[in-house]
């Protein structure tokens, strides 16, 4: 026995040994890995200035434009900055497969929204960094048209009105916004990005109101009982340039945050978990549901737009949430929450489908997120290769230009009767002329309704590490398994193949009808067997 | 009968292997996707150190097999495996005897050989190398390029059915030795039950192998006592016999022929085969007469020379002798002659005999053939 135990332990210490090895700093994991940031806890924060003591915001202002001047008076460049932000461009020239290098900014890019900001700038500049943008006469190089508040007003009056290109409701004291003016707060960036879209957290369905100030259940950064970390935390910014980007208006990799630029590209103390790093994003596993407080737009029906009531008048109707179902301006819509995404293979280029490029292919993919299992090791086309995304897909029907076979843009805004505006006229054939003539492109006079896929990459909404996705999740048969149909490669425990199974447990089935019958004939015929002695 | 067939690495190798197998096939099942169980991390990190465990106890095995020669056991044969497969298929179902004995050097059919020599080259390193491919170039961006891991996968997988059967008809064949139980008794005890045929031929194979290893070593050393101990030593070690029964019950059952000669010179006890080689009817013909009737009386001289020396303590190996039987005629035989030793003190002689006659008539009969082949190859005028 003793012998017995010595062979166990020498036999099994160098395997002990291994799996110490791989499991090492397993005590230290409890406090997670972070690099590059500092806890709130851990901060000491002054305020080393404060904007209510300066003169030059203590005068009055008649114009928004007046306050700009104030700010460029002591942060004398800052403007050429900003000048050059997309915020302020909606320009982003970026090189697109086969068509170099274009503009895919807020400008010119179509989406399967409001499909676009061409010939209705007035009203969806009220998101522009600026004054009076208005129609293509505005000038972008005039400093005082920059719109400094909007993302810097701490005071919470500042608001931007409705159609005004940009300008402010009227009547707001602009000395108390000047002189609470800060750090971008995620009510800053939330006004544009939480409301894209027409409406709380239509487009991105991970970014919407209730993150102004959500429990740690939303958005385990975010929590406002925990770290409670606003946007450019992470959107780290210098001279204005900041960083991130979502692909609905970009299709190259750059400029991109990453989990780990805090929390390293080896968070996890099980190297397992390290490894599916490699191929798989972390927000597939740590963003199980987006949409978890309010819900998302998922489908947008531009083709059954324009049902009037019996005044004649444009509708709402709701459904049982109290979200729009229909809208006599925009069409129907489905809404939904605590939304699985979709996964699909990524390596962060993105295609889109331009306004002037022919449609090939129903959908219509507004901008086709580039990846595949094989896009790795060698083949990588940018430095990360291709990942597993969790996306939310926003599917859809717009209108397209049917002779010519391409999506058309559409003047949707007007304040008045007559100007050719869909939701002023409700008419499509002279709402997609007038959108068209804007841009100057050609339209055959016949369009008709065409199925359009968005993808969204989801980053925001990310969960706490319990509640994030389990192996089981993906690893299994299910058709339910989150991966079920990413199915361009071999995945344990969702994949096999049937014809070996089918051999293997035919052979095993074999062999113990071969043990019943040979051992039953033994015992059958057991007087034969017994020996002699 | 008790044989020690199984040594305590090779019984401790078997049954981790058990353990790992099952381990690594229960888990396996899991990660396959078939059901759910110990939840599917927890399988994967099971599976993983098991698969670890595994290649731990294969190098430890290798080292062993190989400074113990027990690597020979698998040199494959095709020599009765006919019979073999055979057996399995009609004749155990009659009551045939095994066409194999399980001997120490020889403990395997020569149907195991193929099958474990199977499993060790092909099953076991194909599964262990995909397995480790999984295991760490399953995301085949980072080092060594896999294209997908589907090969792997399949050959991983088949391998494990492979595996799944061998051990379903690897448990049930060990229901077919001497009694059902005893080849499962014997790998947890290393001490397998046999038929008494079976135990005779091995410990007459067993001693002439310790009489070979005796001789070859004759030549060059010295001191030939300690030397003959010690093979008879080791011969009883391997079989067990010292452990479990007298050495003269084992001799009794052999076919060797065994006798005890007191002080005096005269027989205390001979068994059956040495009454036999000697044509006495019984031994009881033989008790009480002296030990002279064994030889002729110029070959009695160097007996009794011999007899006095192993009076004196020391064990002899006799080499091969010319006896005289009772009906006159005369047979070969080995002896070795030991002293009998009864508390503490030298009280005679004992030994045992190996029966030569057939080996030296067909060597001279070999020898004559020789003779006349090459004096008719001189007659044709070919050498």
């Amino acid at each position: 026995m003793k012998k017995f135990i010595y062979l166990v332990l020498i036999v099994f210490f160098p395997c002990q040994l291994l799996i110490a090895s791989e499991a090492e700093d397993t005590d230290d994991q409890k406090a997670i890995k972070l690099v590059n940031y500092v806890r709130k806890a851990d901060r000491v924060e002054k305020k080393v200035v404060d904007h209510s003591k300066f003169p030059a915001l203590q005068q009055e202002f008649a114009r928004p434009q007046d306050v700009t001047l104030a700010c460029l008076s002591c942060h004398t460049e800052r403007h050429t900055e900003i000048m050059s932000n997309n915020h302020w461009t909606w320009d982003r020239y970026e090189k697109l497969d086969g068509r170099g290098e274009v503009s895919v900014g807020k400008r010119n890019i179509l989406n399967n929204f409001c499909i676009g900001t061409s010939s209705n700038r007035e009203t969806c500049t009220r998101c522009h960094i600026g004054y009076g943008w208005k129609d293509e006469s505005f000038d972008f190089s005039e400093k005082e048209n920059i719109d400094c508040l909007v993302c810097h007003d701490k005071s919470g009056i500042y608001k931007k009105e409705p159609g005004k290109a940009g300008y402010p409701f009227e009547g707001i004291n602009l000395n108390v916004v000047a002189q609470s003016v800060g750090t971008p707060g995620r009510a800053n960036c939330g006004v544009c990005h939480f409301w894209g879209g027409g409406g709380n957290n239509v487009k991105h369905g991970d970014l919407e109101e209730a993150m102004n100030d959500c429990s740690t259940k939303i958005d385990v950064h975010m929590g406002t009982n925990g770290e409670d970390m606003s946007c450019v935390e992470c959107h780290l910014t210098e001279n204005h340039n900041i960083t991130g980007k979502l692909y609905a208006l970009s299709s190259e990799n750059k400029n991109r945050i990453t989990c780990s630029q805090c929390h390293t590209e080896e968070p996890h103390a099980d190297a397992l978990l390290n490894k599916h790093g490699y191929r798989i994003a972390c927000q597939t596993c740590h963003i199980p549901y987006y949409a978890k407080a309010n819900s998302t737009k998922m489908w947008w029906d531009w083709s059954t737009a324009g049902r009037l009531d019996e005044n004649g008048q444009p509708m709402h109707e709701s459904d049982a949430d109290g979200n729009h179902n229909y809208l006599s301006i925009k069409g129907s819509f489905v809404w939904d929450q605590n939304v699985k995404p979709e996964y699909f293979w990524f390596n962060g280029l993105a295609d889109h489908q331009l306004i002037t490029d022919t449609i090939k292919e129903i959908p219509v993919q507004m901008n086709k997120l580039d990846g595949a299992y094989s896009d790795k090791g060698s083949n990588c086309k940018t430095a990360g290769c291709s990942k597993i995304w969790p996306v939310k897909v926003h599917r859809g029907k717009q209108p397209y230009d049917v002779v010519n076979k391409n999506l058309v843009q559409v003047k949707t805004y007007a304040k008045n009767k007559g100007e050719g505006a869909y939701w002023q006229d409700f008419d499509w054939e002279e709402s997609i002329q007038a959108g068209m003539d804007y841009v100057g492109l050609p339209y055959s006079g016949q369009f008709d309704f065409v199925e359009t896929e968005m993808y969204w990459p989801l980053n925001h909404q990310v969960s706490s590490a319990d509640k994030s996705l389990k192996c089981i999740d993906c690893h299994t048969r299910s058709e339910d398994g989150r991966l079920a149909s990413l199915n361009d490669f071999y995945m344990p425990g969702r994949d096999s193949f049937a014809w070996l199974d089918n051999i293997g447990i035919i052979l095993i089935v074999l062999s113990f009808v071969g043990v019943v019958i040979h051992g039953g004939l033994r015992i059958v015929l057991r007087k034969n067997c017994l020996h002699d002695n | 009968m008790k044989i020690y067939i199984y040594q305590l690495f090779e019984r401790f190798w078997h049954w981790m292997q058990v353990l790992l197998i099952f381990a690594l096939a229960i888990t396996g099942l899991e990660i396959h996707g078939f059901y759910e169980l110990l939840g599917y991390r927890n399988a994967v990190l099971v599976h993983d150190f098991s698969a670890w465990s595994f290649v731990v106890l294969v190098v430890f095995a290798i080292f062993w097999h190989f400074t113990t020669g027990e690597w020979r056991q698998y040199i494959p044969s095709t020599k009765l495996v006919k019979e073999q497969v055979e057996y399995y298929i009609t004749g155990i179902f009659k009551g045939a005897d095994h066409p194999t004995n399980k001997l120490v050097y020889n403990k395997f059919n020569p149907l195991q050989r193929l099958i474990y020599l199977g499993l060790k080259i092909m099953v076991i390193p194909v599964v262990g190398v995909t397995g480790m491919a999984y295991m760490y170039l399953n995301y085949p961006n980072q080092g060594m390029q896999l294209e997908s891991l589907d090969l792997v996968a399949g050959l991983h997988t088949a391998g494990a059915y492979f595996l799944i059967v061998f051990i379903i008809a690897h448990v049930y064949l060990t229901t077919t030795g001497h009694k059902p139980l005893s080849a499962i008794k014997a790998m947890i005890t290393g001490w397998e039950e046999v038929d008494e045929k079976s135990a005779r031929a091995m410990v007459v194979n067993e001693m002439e192998v310790a009489l070979k290893m005796t001789r070859a070593r004759l030549k060059t050393e010295e001191n030939k006592s300690e030397l003959l101990d010690k093979a008879l030593a080791e011969t009883e070690e391997k079989l067990g016999v010292k452990k479990e029964e007298k050495f003269r019950d084992v001799v009794a059952n052999s076919g060797a022929g065994y006798f005890r000669i007191n002080r005096k010179g005269v027989y205390e006890e001979v068994n059956k085969a040495w009454a036999n080689l000697y044509k006495f009817n019984s031994p009881e013909e033989v008790v009480g007469k002296h030990y002279s009737l064994s030889r002729s009386p110029e070959e009695f001289e160097e007996l009794e020379i011999t007899f006095n020396k192993v009076l004196k303590g020391e064990t002899i190996p006799h080499g091969e002798v010319t006896r005289v039987c009772q009906d006159g005629s005369v047979g070969h035989h080995t002896v070795t002659m030991t002293p009998a030793i009864h508390d503490n003190e030298i009280v005679g002689v004992e030994g045992f005999i190996l029966d030569t006659t057939a080996r030296l008539l067909a060597e001279k009969e070999l020898l004559e053939n020789k003779i006349r082949l090459e004096q008719l190859l001189a007659e044709k005028g070919l050498k």
